[in-house]
């Protein structure tokens, strides 16, 4: 989702931002595309995209549309759509999925499971979908006009 | 009606000609309206609810970036319309509003753009632009969650509406506030900032941990200490704005 091949999420769309520098504690609920740089203890549910950047430490359950995992996760994880987990994310927690993707390198304590059935499939691909195209909408805004 | 407010410091000598220029150029545009001057007698707040009583329907205040402060803590929520014409070059609201300063504020006063714009209220205290707390260590309540700056120095700023090179999804017609906390870290080459936490919110609490308080700094220059309840008001200020404002 924010990897080179994924769609990544544009500075337009981005609504919320925890720095390396912040410590978050509570039930976060966010309805934006939500980036984490530092620490959330609790639980973290957004209604959108969601990155773990790779020194971030959350220690919640997490609930996203889509998510980029590359930091440490502590806590059980369910997402709607897909799931990318890059070389450098450790997870300890349960992963549930309708798309997921890991890269080598990543360490993964837990279940992992996938529902079943064309219909969840679709509805991962749909909401996959969704997210490419506002991406591609966004980049083609974005494109400078040649002269 | 109009009710144009000038404030005490204008009845320096200096101010003359520019205020003769601008009453020339209120009345060439078919704007003009009564005339208060502020002084130690006559309070922005009992010109203001007067002149609503006798029937104005746009009040414009003629100064500076704390005569605006003052104003907007007076109308916002009456059934009027704000007009800003500023005296010095570089005021920050009205450059947000799109209001050129001094007699080129009147031509945007007679296109009568009307913008009903979201305005911040840290305890009862309401601000347009942005407020600022520097080096402070606070905690800072949400609804179900609590937010701590890791780091010893931080910039923590909150915006209604800036520059678009400063908060780029700030606006004052979304309903929301945006928090940004900024850790300041030392380089070789001196202070330097890194990336940001950017959390938008509609109400927060601002505390600090021990018995200290902690300044914090309107645009407008009104200072407030900790502990804070910081909301945002949403549409309470009908005001005119220019076509180069830094909104939609």
């Amino acid at each position: 989702m924010f990897g080179k091949n994924q769609p990544v999420v544009s500075s337009k769309n981005i609504e919320t931002i925890i720095g390396p520098s912040v410590k978050v504690e509570g039930d976060f609920k966010g309805e934006g595309d939500l980036i984490i740089e530092g620490m959330l203890v609790g639980n973290l549910t957004t209604k959108n995209n969601l990155k773990i950047g790779q020194g971030a430490v959350v220690e919640a359950t997490v609930k996203a549309n889509n998510a980029f995992i590359a930091g440490r996760v502590k806590g059980n994880i369910t997402i709607k759509g897909k799931l990318d987990i890059t070389g450098s994310a450790v997870i300890v927690g349960d992963i549930k999925a309708a798309m997921l993707s890991i890269e080598s390198g990543a360490l993964i304590q837990g279940n992992v499971s996938m529902p079943s059935g064309e219909a969840a499939h679709e509805e991962a691909r749909t909401s996959v979908k969704k997210d490419s195209r506002k991406n591609e909408i966004e980049s083609s805004e974005e494109l400078p006009l040649e002269s | 009606m109009y009710l144009y407010i000038y404030d005490s410091f204008l009845s320096d000598k200096k101010y003359t000609d520019l205020l003769s220029q601008i009453e020339k150029r209120v009345t060439d545009l078919g704007i003009k309206g009564r005339i208060a001057r502020l002084s130690i007698l006559k309070n922005m707040k009992e010109l203001i609810t007067d002149g609503i009583k006798s029937g104005v329907q746009t009040v414009v205040v003629i100064g500076n970036v704390q005569t605006f402060a003052k104003v907007i803590n007076i109308v916002a929520g009456l059934d009027v319309v704000l007009g800003l014409i500023p005296v010095e070059n570089d005021n920050k609201i009205a450059k947000m509003l799109g209001v050129p300063p001094k007699v080129l504020a009147c031509d945007i006063l007679a296109s009568r753009i009307i913008k009903k714009i979201d305005l911040g209220l840290i305890n009862n205290h309401y601000f347009m632009g942005q407020a600022e707390l520097n080096n402070a260590s606070v905690l800072i309540e949400y609804d179900g969650y609590s937010v701590r700056p890791t780091t010893v120095n931080n910039n923590i700023t909150i915006y209604n509406f800036a520059d678009r090179s400063v908060a780029p999804n700030s606006s004052p017609v979304d309903g929301v506030l945006e928090l940004v906390i900024t850790p300041i870290k030392s380089g070789v080459f001196g202070k330097k900032n890194v990336v940001g936490t950017v959390l938008p919110f509609s109400k927060i609490k601002i505390s600090t941990e021990g018995e200290d308080q902690v300044s914090i700094l309107t645009d407008e220059q009104v200072i407030m200490k900790t502990p804070a309840e910081v909301s945002v008001a949403p549409q309470k200020l009908r005001v005119i704005v220019g076509p180069e404002r830094c909104f939609e």
